[in-house]
């Protein structure tokens, strides 16, 4: 298993550990980690309570570049408590934000006519469940500590989040997914809010059968999550492609980016409002009538359509970006 | 009280002992099951100093065991070896260890 850069591109995106998908998101050779394993800052929580800790803390965190752009990457480890934020993982990640957005303000205060393909960019790639109940108080801060660097990094830095681990992204951290400028996913990727495992235990399996893989996938999955609007591009799950996914993202002006964002302006709530009150006109008993609604006579096929099959014939929501 | 997590400490030295071929090397997951390593040039008079974070208690002798015969197998030498432990079997330790090594042959794992 080398972690050369050219045999990372053409991996799964999904079955990568958080290091080689970070190594292989920035330029071949530009990716340089910060507080990395070898600066051992592993959660000082866990031990307490007799839990295995990571010198990481379960997050790669580091700087590369994407063609003329400075890159400032964050990458969660999903098989690390589940990619939960704790204490030093919300730092690291609220951090490397913070440093892009300074990185940005060093840069033009040097250079005010710096063009837009040379200025900073964040990339996160999301794979967690949100909060480590562990030390949940510092997480949820960290959750916070995040919403408001991505509040200051807009009309600077775009902020674009990937989706494809094997855990989603989910609780807190679903929210904080929302927040960011543009979303990637593949159709593994899966994003949502109360996780599919908490509603069942919460509400019951008749309200929703986390075991029940189709019914999680139409109701969290890439697939659905692009015609709902909530993701902006749909990638193949190799890391190659979530790269060139970020370099269409990245070649874009930031006006443009900031167009995909999904949520954060009045408009957008006002149309988000109007499909809402169509959808409840219908009255959905499965994510399969929403399909058929945004204009997919055939929905069920979607389940299996290959990618490129899919791109092409899906119509997606009308408040879609 | 809940359970702490536990540390054990090992000096060993093998039989015919060679330096370790990098200053420094990380590799491996802390996932169910599994685990990850840190090994690192350290001057030790020939020996090997490993540090064990695991949450299993009762398996002291069995790290042992596990780790005298990597030690014995690869001749390493004047190395501090960290493994975060999160469960692993002493058969996914042996392999993640020979893994690790095998990664400097390869040029890469080498993370700062």
């Amino acid at each position: 298993m080398s972690s050369d850069w050219e045999t990372l591109q053409n991996r799964s995106f999904l079955e990568s550990n958080a290091r080689a998908r970070a190594i292989g998101l920035a330029d071949p050779g530009t990716f340089t980690e910060l507080a990395g394993p070898r600066c051992r800052l592993s959660s000082p929580h866990l031990p307490l309570l007799g839990e295995a800790v990571e010198f990481d803390d379960g997050i790669v965190t580091g700087v590369g570049r994407h063609g003329s752009r400075p890159l400032f990457i964050a990458s969660q480890e999903g098989r690390f408590v589940g990619g939960s934020v704790g204490e030093v993982h919300g730092a690291k990640l609220v951090n490397i934000v913070r440093m892009a957005h300074q990185a940005y303000d060093r840069m033009l205060a040097e250079t005010p006519e710096l063009p837009e393909e040379r200025r900073p960019a964040v990339v996160i790639s999301f794979e967690t469940g949100g909060v480590r109940l562990h030390e949940a108080n510092a997480g949820l801060l960290a959750h916070a500590e995040l919403m408001d660097q991505f509040q200051d990094c807009k009309g600077k830095v775009p902020v674009i989040g990937i989706i494809g681990g094997r855990v989603g992204c989910f609780g807190g951290m679903g929210f904080v997914a929302a927040a960011t400028d543009a979303i990637i996913m593949s159709p593994f990727g899966r994003l949502g809010l109360t996780g599919p495992e908490v509603i069942e235990e919460e509400m019951g399996k008749d309200e929703f059968d986390a075991s029940d893989r189709a019914l999680v996938y139409r109701v969290t999955g890439g697939k659905h999550k692009y015609i709902m609007g909530d993701c902006n591009l749909l990638v193949e799950d190799t890391i190659a492609a979530f790269r060139q996914g970020l370099g269409k993202v990245l070649a874009m002006s930031y006006a443009e980016i900031d167009r995909l964002r999904r949520i954060g302006s009045l408009d957008k709530v006002k149309a988000q409002l109007r499909t809402l009150a169509a959808l409840v006109e219908i009255a959905p008993r499965d994510s399969r009538d929403v399909w058929t609604f945004a204009g997919n006579p055939a929905a069920e096929t979607l389940v299996d359509m290959k990618l490129d099959d899919f791109l092409r014939t899906v119509k997606r929501l009308e408040n879609a970006s | 009280m809940a359970k702490k997590l536990r540390e054990l400490t090992f000096e060993l030295k093998a039989e015919s002992p060679s330096a370790l071929p990098t200053d420094f090397l990380h590799y491996g997951v802390v996932g169910s099951g599994d685990m990850e390593v840190i090994m690192e040039h350290q001057e030790l008079a020939g020996a090997v100093r490993i540090i064990v974070r695991t949450p299993v208690a009762g398996f002291d002798e069995v790290w042992r065991r596990v780790l005298e015969r990597f030690v014995n197998q690869t001749g390493m030498a004047d190395a501090r070896i960290e493994i975060n432990d999160n469960n692993a079997t002493p058969v996914v330790v042996t392999l993640r260890l020979h893994q690790a090594l095998a990664e400097i042959a390869e040029g890469g794992a080498r993370h700062v």
